[in-house]
């Protein structure tokens, strides 16, 4: 182990037993824990590295919903709404995402059966060229294994603590890393190829390790604020603060229409013998979604927006884009009988907070600076799953036949700098504390208990 | 030692239990609209062949809008047999705007108000029946959600 040899070549005597102490706990923790989210490091990594080319990957898949042959008048959008409803009884239309171009296909969303599906639709000729079910887009799934491991809040849960641990390892591994004596660039900034095969297995670890630092920390950091817990909680206290995203852009509700409920026209439809007074149907009728286009329109949303319809009466239409650049972004509510703008939120209105992390998401997907984004943010999980091959190479090499291998663990109290540097990022990431209490649970309830655990695991 | 996980337990479950969410008057700390607030004051029961008074009440922010930058009434009738063109209505104060008018005939009929004060711009549709309704215009209505679909000269 040359860690140990490394560790014995600093000797300062007591100093060093002491140092000694604090290595071999960080070690430790650095093992398990990267024991433990390799395998959720890996699919994170390759998951991302396909998702990166969303768009990409998506315009040759369906290529044939997206393009339309431009020619001559559109038909309106409630005619396309009304033959798509034709199609689809029953469904319920959701969402409505005009072409952001001329030979691009518009897009309706319904609601049928419990499922949900695109119907793309020629904007010229008013008719469907193809639907597509949300269960069936590869890069949903992609999303899903990226975001929740397709079990849903669970998965995002575990996705989330194995973020926040990736923090961990980093920290710990940094600390690994950290050149004990000056001697030299060989093992800090670049491998050193010459000395010996056991020397090369560490620094092909810990030399590319140190220079992904950086950017792993930054996929982590702007990774999180999606996530389930840690992102809901802080979006919320950033978007209470006035300083993140105003509400309704990420968490929070839109506001409802101030149209009293009296004034809204009746449907006579629902007593069949229309025994209800007639003057219940005086009243305010509903908007046709052709205004709210023009009122995305005269608003200069980004072309590509979502309109999202309104399935109550005293609903909103709520018109929403997240282009490519964050300083596109809008979303927009709008009253359904009025036309009113109730609230128009563009990247210009967020907060200082709202604003870094709406440039943290987009640099995240990797679209903000298009393919030069896109190149670093692959090489960034590409090294990510050669540092974890590498780190589950070392150990194999190093671990003895009886055993795993992890180094002989003195009680975590003892090396204060490292139960300080754990208290803070138990408190930073409620999951990481909580999982560490877990763990002291299990160390305490099973493994300090039972010889055969305990040895194995060298606690 | 003790004292210690249980501090750090106490911090973990405070976190954990304090799972919060956007407070409802977060909005206001974000830029704000002013929506136009249109309330369409009709005398009932309307009648044809006689004149009556159409009225808007125009709120924003929670205050009577006077003077507001523009106030158009447009009527029309289901069948489209009837347009009143667009008028300009008559401020009458305390944001009250307000137009006469005499309907031809009995039916079922749209009034538009296009109305626009400050960067807020709003065209609320109202539907009423002036008299009587004819089975036709019965019919339409059981048909289904009224929309302003009926509204000539959206499509494009």
């Amino acid at each position: 182990m040359e860690e140990n040899k490394e560790q014995k070549g600093i000797s300062g005597a007591q100093k060093s037993s002491k140092n000694n102490q604090l290595h071999k706990t960080i070690w430790r923790w650095h093992f398990y824990a990267g024991i433990i989210f390799a395998p959720i490091l890996v699919l994170l990594a390759v998951t991302g590295s396909i998702y990166l080319f969303k768009a990409e990957i998506e315009n040759v898949l369906y290529a044939d919903y997206y393009q339309v042959e431009p020619q001559g008048e559109q038909v309106s959008v409630s005619a396309q709404l009304e033959e798509v409803q034709a199609l689809y009884p029953g469904a319920i239309v959701t969402k409505y995402r005009p072409g952001e171009d001329e030979a691009r296909s518009n897009e309706v969303t319904v609601s049928s059966n419990g499922e949900s599906l695109t119907v793309f639709m020629d904007p010229y000729t008013g008719k469907s060229v193809g639907e597509l079910k949300d269960d069936d887009r590869i890069m949903d799934k992609i999303e899903e294994i990226h975001g929740e491991l397709m079990t849903g809040k669970i998965g995002d849960r575990i996705v989330e603590l194995a973020a926040c641990w990736t923090i961990v390892l980093m920290a710990t591994g940094f600390f690994l890393w950290f050149p004990k004596k000056r001697k030299g660039f060989g093992g800090v900034l670049f491998p050193r190829f010459g000395k010996g095969r056991k020397i090369l297995r560490r620094d092909l670890h810990a030399v590319p390790a140190f220079w992904l630092t950086g950017g792993l920390l930054f996929l982590v950091m702007t990774g999180l604020p999606w996530s389930g817990f840690w992102g809901n909680n802080f979006q919320a206290i950033i978007t209470n603060s006035g300083e993140g995203y105003p509400p309704s852009v990420w968490i929070g509700d839109a506001p409802s229409s101030d149209i009293e409920t009296q004034e809204i026209a009746e449907v006579p439809w629902a007593a069949e013998t229309l025994d209800v007074p007639l003057s219940s149907v005086q009243g305010l009728i509903p908007m046709p979604i052709d205004k709210v286009v023009e009122i995305a329109d005269q608003q200069g949303i980004y072309p590509g927006y979502s309109i999202f319809i309104p399935q109550e009466q005293d609903g909103v239409y709520t018109l929403s884009v997240f282009p490519p650049k964050a300083q596109d972004e809008a979303t927009m509510h709008i009253d359904q009988y009025s036309g009113a703008v109730l609230a128009d939120y563009r990247y210009d209105n967020y907060g200082i907070i709202g604003k870094i992390v709406a440039w943290g998401i987009t640099l995240h997907k990797g679209s903000q600076f298009g393919l030069v984004n896109q190149l670093i943010s692959l090489i960034i999980c590409l090294g990510v799953i050669f540092t974890v091959f590498t780190g589950i190479y070392l150990w194999w090499k190093r671990k003895p036949k009886k055993g795993s291998g992890a180094p002989k663990a003195p009680a975590i109290f003892k090396t204060k700098p490292f139960l300080a540097l754990m208290i803070v990022l138990g408190i930073l990431f409620p999951l990481v504390g909580l999982s560490i209490l877990i763990v002291w649970l299990v160390d305490w309830a099973i493994i300090q208990r039972v010889p055969a655990v305990k040895r194995w695991l060298n606690a | 030692m003790k004292s210690i996980r249980l501090l750090l337990l106490f911090f973990s479950s405070l976190c954990i239990l304090s799972a919060c969410s956007a407070s409802e008057d977060a909005a206001d700390l974000y830029k704000k609209e002013k929506p136009l607030q249109v309330e369409v004051d009709m005398p009932e029961p309307l009648s044809a062949e006689t004149t009556q008074t159409v009225k808007a009440v125009l709120k924003q922010d929670g205050k009577p809008v006077e003077g507001a930058g523009f106030v158009h009434f447009e009527i029309w009738k289901q069948d489209h047999s009837i347009r009143y063109p667009m008028e300009e209505a008559a401020e009458i104060g305390n944001g009250v705007y307000q137009m006469d008018i005499r309907f031809k005939e009995d039916g079922l009929y749209y009034l538009e108000v296009h109305a626009g004060n400050e960067g807020s711009l709003v065209s609320p549709v109202w539907q009423f029946i002036v008299g009587e309704l004819s089975e036709q215009e019965m019919e339409s209505l059981k048909q289904g959600a009224p929309t302003q679909q009926e509204v000539p000269g959206r499509h494009h």
